[in-house]
Protein backbone atom coordinates (compact mmCIF):
# COMPACT_ATOMS: atom_id res chain seq x y z
CA UNK A 1 0.00 0.00 0.00
CA UNK A 2 2.64 2.60 1.17
CA UNK A 3 4.75 1.59 -2.06
CA UNK A 4 1.13 2.49 -4.15
CA UNK A 5 0.74 5.81 -2.25
CA UNK A 6 4.68 6.11 -2.95
CA UNK A 7 4.09 5.39 -6.96
CA UNK A 8 1.19 7.88 -6.97
CA UNK A 9 2.93 10.89 -5.29
CA UNK A 10 5.55 10.52 -7.56
CA UNK A 11 3.93 9.90 -10.54
CA UNK A 12 4.56 13.84 -11.88
CA UNK A 13 7.99 13.40 -11.51
CA UNK A 14 10.44 12.42 -13.66
CA UNK A 15 11.28 9.00 -11.58
CA UNK A 16 12.00 6.45 -14.84
CA UNK A 17 10.84 3.71 -12.50
CA UNK A 18 7.47 5.14 -12.89
CA UNK A 19 7.24 5.77 -16.14
CA UNK A 20 8.66 2.45 -16.63
CA UNK A 21 6.03 0.36 -14.64
CA UNK A 22 2.98 1.84 -16.41
CA UNK A 23 4.68 1.06 -19.84
CA UNK A 24 4.66 -2.58 -18.60
CA UNK A 25 1.28 -2.30 -16.84
CA UNK A 26 -0.13 -0.81 -19.94
CA UNK A 27 1.36 -3.66 -21.74
CA UNK A 28 -0.12 -6.30 -19.29
CA UNK A 29 -3.45 -4.30 -19.45
CA UNK A 30 -3.58 -4.62 -23.29
CA UNK A 31 -2.81 -8.32 -23.32
CA UNK A 32 -5.92 -8.64 -21.63
CA UNK A 33 -8.05 -6.67 -23.76
CA UNK A 34 -7.03 -8.10 -26.91
CA UNK A 35 -7.62 -11.79 -25.39
CA UNK A 36 -11.27 -10.72 -24.51
CA UNK A 37 -11.80 -9.09 -27.89
CA UNK A 38 -10.51 -11.84 -29.64
CA UNK A 39 -12.21 -14.42 -27.65
CA UNK A 40 -15.45 -12.11 -28.30
CA UNK A 41 -14.67 -11.90 -32.01
CA UNK A 42 -14.28 -15.71 -32.13
CA UNK A 43 -17.57 -16.25 -30.71
CA UNK A 44 -19.26 -14.18 -32.65
CA UNK A 45 -17.84 -15.89 -35.94
CA UNK A 46 -15.34 -14.02 -37.26
CA UNK A 47 -12.08 -15.57 -39.05
CA UNK A 48 -8.39 -15.41 -37.84
CA UNK A 49 -8.01 -13.51 -41.10
CA UNK A 50 -10.72 -10.91 -40.31
CA UNK A 51 -9.11 -10.80 -36.38
CA UNK A 52 -5.65 -10.72 -37.95
CA UNK A 53 -6.99 -7.71 -40.37
CA UNK A 54 -8.36 -5.45 -37.53
CA UNK A 55 -5.56 -6.06 -34.96
CA UNK A 56 -3.03 -5.13 -37.88
CA UNK A 57 -1.11 -7.91 -37.60
CA UNK A 58 -0.81 -11.44 -39.85
CA UNK A 59 -3.48 -14.06 -39.40
CA UNK A 60 -0.51 -16.60 -38.78
CA UNK A 61 0.52 -14.14 -35.85
CA UNK A 62 -3.28 -14.16 -34.37
CA UNK A 63 -3.54 -18.13 -34.91
CA UNK A 64 -0.57 -18.93 -32.80
CA UNK A 65 -1.40 -16.74 -30.04
CA UNK A 66 -4.98 -17.55 -28.95
CA UNK A 67 -5.24 -20.51 -31.74
CA UNK A 68 -6.58 -24.09 -31.10
CA UNK A 69 -3.90 -26.23 -29.35
CA UNK B 1 15.61 -29.30 -9.54
CA UNK B 2 12.32 -31.13 -8.10
CA UNK B 3 14.30 -33.76 -6.35
CA UNK B 4 15.66 -31.44 -3.82
CA UNK B 5 12.07 -30.37 -3.06
CA UNK B 6 11.10 -31.60 0.40
CA UNK B 7 7.07 -33.33 0.60
CA UNK B 8 5.36 -29.81 1.36
CA UNK B 9 7.05 -27.53 -1.51
CA UNK B 10 6.11 -31.03 -4.43
CA UNK B 11 2.56 -30.18 -2.54
CA UNK B 12 2.53 -26.68 -2.97
CA UNK B 13 3.58 -26.70 -6.75
CA UNK B 14 1.09 -29.68 -7.60
CA UNK B 15 -1.68 -27.73 -5.76
CA UNK B 16 -0.65 -24.58 -7.90
CA UNK B 17 -1.10 -26.61 -10.72
CA UNK B 18 -4.59 -27.02 -9.60
CA UNK B 19 -5.71 -23.98 -8.71
CA UNK B 20 -4.74 -22.50 -11.76
CA UNK B 21 -6.66 -25.16 -13.22
CA UNK B 22 -9.77 -24.53 -11.52
CA UNK B 23 -9.18 -20.88 -12.49
CA UNK B 24 -9.16 -21.54 -16.25
CA UNK B 25 -5.77 -20.04 -16.33
CA UNK B 26 -3.73 -20.34 -19.33
CA UNK B 27 -0.77 -21.10 -16.99
CA UNK B 28 0.29 -21.45 -13.45
CA UNK B 29 1.27 -18.28 -12.48
CA UNK B 30 2.68 -16.37 -8.78
CA UNK B 31 -0.78 -15.96 -7.59
CA UNK B 32 -1.61 -19.89 -8.10
CA UNK B 33 1.60 -20.79 -6.00
CA UNK B 34 0.41 -18.05 -3.45
CA UNK B 35 -3.11 -19.36 -3.36
CA UNK B 36 -1.31 -23.10 -2.80
CA UNK B 37 0.63 -21.92 0.36
CA UNK B 38 -2.28 -20.40 2.04
CA UNK B 39 -3.73 -23.92 1.77
CA UNK B 40 -0.88 -25.78 3.55
CA UNK B 41 -1.04 -26.95 6.84
CA UNK B 42 1.60 -28.48 8.93
CA UNK B 43 4.19 -26.99 6.87
CA UNK B 44 7.09 -24.22 7.57
CA UNK B 45 5.72 -21.54 5.21
CA UNK B 46 2.22 -22.83 6.99
CA UNK B 47 3.90 -21.76 10.70
CA UNK B 48 5.73 -18.56 9.17
CA UNK B 49 2.09 -17.37 7.88
CA UNK B 50 0.71 -18.23 11.16
CA UNK B 51 3.10 -16.62 13.41
CA UNK B 52 2.87 -13.19 11.18
CA UNK B 53 -0.82 -13.35 11.99
CA UNK B 54 -1.89 -14.82 8.39
CA UNK B 55 -4.56 -17.26 9.77
CA UNK B 56 -8.39 -18.07 8.86
CA UNK B 57 -9.80 -14.57 8.23
CA UNK B 58 -6.41 -13.42 7.34
CA UNK B 59 -6.33 -15.94 4.56
CA UNK B 60 -9.72 -15.70 3.58
CA UNK B 61 -8.27 -11.67 3.37
CA UNK B 62 -5.19 -12.60 0.83
CA UNK B 63 -7.89 -15.31 -1.15
CA UNK B 64 -10.16 -12.09 -1.86
CA UNK B 65 -7.50 -9.33 -2.62
CA UNK B 66 -5.71 -12.11 -5.19
CA UNK B 67 -9.41 -12.37 -6.86
CA UNK B 68 -9.68 -8.47 -7.06
CA UNK B 69 -6.13 -8.53 -8.57
CA UNK B 70 -7.10 -10.80 -10.84
CA UNK B 71 -9.98 -8.93 -11.95
CA UNK B 72 -7.87 -6.14 -12.72
CA UNK B 73 -6.18 -7.46 -15.42
CA UNK B 74 -3.50 -9.12 -12.32
CA UNK B 75 -2.05 -5.26 -12.23
CA UNK B 76 -0.69 -4.81 -9.08
CA UNK B 77 -1.60 -1.94 -6.89
CA UNK B 78 1.40 0.09 -8.11
CA UNK B 79 0.97 -0.94 -11.24
CA UNK B 80 -2.80 0.37 -11.05
CA UNK B 81 -1.15 3.51 -9.00
CA UNK B 82 1.78 4.26 -12.06
CA UNK B 83 -1.36 3.86 -14.82
CA UNK B 84 -3.37 6.37 -12.68
CA UNK B 85 -0.21 8.81 -13.01
CA UNK B 86 -0.79 8.62 -16.82
CA UNK B 87 -4.58 9.35 -17.01
CA UNK B 88 -5.47 5.60 -17.28
CA UNK B 89 -7.78 4.73 -14.82
CA UNK B 90 -8.12 0.77 -14.57
CA UNK B 91 -11.25 0.23 -12.51
CA UNK B 92 -12.91 1.87 -14.96
CA UNK B 93 -11.83 0.13 -18.42
CA UNK B 94 -12.27 -3.00 -16.28
CA UNK B 95 -16.09 -2.41 -15.71
CA UNK B 96 -16.30 -0.65 -19.08
CA UNK B 97 -15.10 -4.20 -20.45
CA UNK B 98 -17.12 -6.31 -17.56
CA UNK B 99 -20.47 -4.20 -18.68
CA UNK B 100 -19.94 -5.85 -21.84
CA UNK B 101 -18.15 -9.49 -21.77
CA UNK B 102 -19.41 -10.12 -18.04
CA UNK B 103 -17.59 -9.87 -14.44
CA UNK B 104 -14.03 -11.23 -14.74
CA UNK B 105 -13.98 -10.92 -18.52
CA UNK B 106 -10.18 -9.36 -17.76
CA UNK B 107 -9.14 -11.89 -15.40
CA UNK B 108 -7.46 -14.01 -18.13
CA UNK B 109 -9.41 -17.06 -17.68
CA UNK B 110 -10.09 -19.18 -21.04
CA UNK B 111 -13.21 -20.66 -19.56
CA UNK B 112 -15.50 -20.23 -22.44
CA UNK B 113 -13.66 -21.41 -25.32
CA UNK B 114 -12.47 -24.36 -23.54
CA UNK B 115 -9.14 -24.24 -25.05
CA UNK B 116 -6.83 -25.14 -22.11
CA UNK B 117 -7.76 -28.36 -21.56
CA UNK B 118 -4.46 -30.26 -21.61
CA UNK B 119 -2.21 -29.65 -18.71
CA UNK B 120 -0.80 -26.68 -17.37
CA UNK B 121 2.44 -25.28 -17.64
CA UNK B 122 4.38 -22.79 -15.74
CA UNK B 123 4.79 -18.99 -16.74
CA UNK B 124 7.96 -17.07 -16.56
CA UNK B 125 6.89 -15.49 -12.92
CA UNK B 126 6.11 -18.77 -11.19
CA UNK B 127 9.41 -20.76 -13.18
CA UNK B 128 11.46 -18.06 -11.72
CA UNK B 129 9.95 -18.15 -7.80
CA UNK B 130 10.75 -21.57 -8.00
CA UNK B 131 14.42 -20.96 -9.15
CA UNK B 132 14.81 -18.06 -6.42
CA UNK B 133 13.56 -20.72 -4.04
CA UNK B 134 16.54 -22.83 -4.88
CA UNK B 135 18.76 -20.09 -4.73
CA UNK B 136 17.32 -19.30 -1.55
CA UNK B 137 17.73 -22.55 0.24
CA UNK B 138 21.65 -22.82 -1.17
CA UNK B 139 22.54 -19.68 0.26
CA UNK B 140 21.23 -20.40 3.14
CA UNK B 141 23.03 -23.19 3.35
CA UNK B 142 19.64 -25.40 3.17
CA UNK B 143 19.95 -28.75 1.68
CA UNK B 144 16.49 -29.31 1.07
CA UNK B 145 13.95 -26.68 -0.81
CA UNK B 146 11.09 -26.30 1.60
CA UNK B 147 7.62 -24.69 0.31
CA UNK B 148 9.18 -22.12 3.07
CA UNK B 149 11.98 -21.37 0.50
CA UNK B 150 8.89 -20.96 -1.81
CA UNK B 151 7.26 -18.30 0.42
CA UNK B 152 10.22 -16.28 0.76
CA UNK B 153 11.04 -16.30 -3.09
CA UNK B 154 7.45 -15.42 -3.67
CA UNK B 155 7.77 -12.23 -1.18
CA UNK B 156 10.80 -10.75 -2.86
CA UNK B 157 9.62 -10.39 -6.22
CA UNK B 158 7.28 -7.91 -7.64
CA UNK B 159 4.09 -7.86 -8.47
CA UNK B 160 0.30 -8.24 -6.74
CA UNK B 161 0.82 -11.65 -5.17
CA UNK B 162 3.84 -9.89 -3.19
CA UNK B 163 2.15 -6.79 -2.14
CA UNK B 164 -0.47 -8.38 -1.11
CA UNK B 165 1.31 -10.29 1.19
CA UNK B 166 3.52 -7.31 2.17
CA UNK B 167 -0.57 -5.84 2.98
CA UNK B 168 -0.67 -8.57 5.17
CA UNK B 169 2.55 -8.26 7.34
CA UNK B 170 4.46 -10.62 5.19
CA UNK B 171 7.51 -9.56 4.08
CA UNK B 172 10.69 -11.20 3.13
CA UNK B 173 12.37 -9.21 5.95
CA UNK B 174 9.74 -10.68 8.63
CA UNK B 175 9.69 -14.09 6.94
CA UNK B 176 13.24 -13.99 7.76
CA UNK B 177 12.62 -13.09 11.01
CA UNK B 178 10.31 -15.80 12.40
CA UNK B 179 11.69 -18.64 9.88
CA UNK B 180 15.54 -18.13 11.34
CA UNK B 181 15.07 -15.50 13.71
CA UNK B 182 17.95 -13.46 12.22
CA UNK B 183 18.92 -10.13 10.03
CA UNK B 184 17.47 -9.76 6.19
CA UNK B 185 21.11 -11.73 4.98
CA UNK B 186 19.72 -14.23 2.68
CA UNK B 187 17.96 -12.26 -0.58
CA UNK B 188 16.18 -14.65 -2.54
CA UNK B 189 16.75 -13.75 -6.07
Amino acid sequence: MTEATDLAERAGDRDPRVGLRAVAALRRLLEQLEAVQVRSARHQGWSWQEIAAELGVSRQAVHKKYGRH
Amino acid sequence: MFERFTKDARGVVRAAVEHAERAEASSVDAEHILLALLDREGSRASFALTSLGVTGAGKESVREAVAEARRRAGLSQAETAALAGLGIDVSEIVARVEEVHGVGAMSGGRKDMGWWSGRRSFGRGAKQILEASLRTALARGDRHIGDEHILLALTARPGFPAEILADHGVTHESLIRVLFGGGGEAKAG
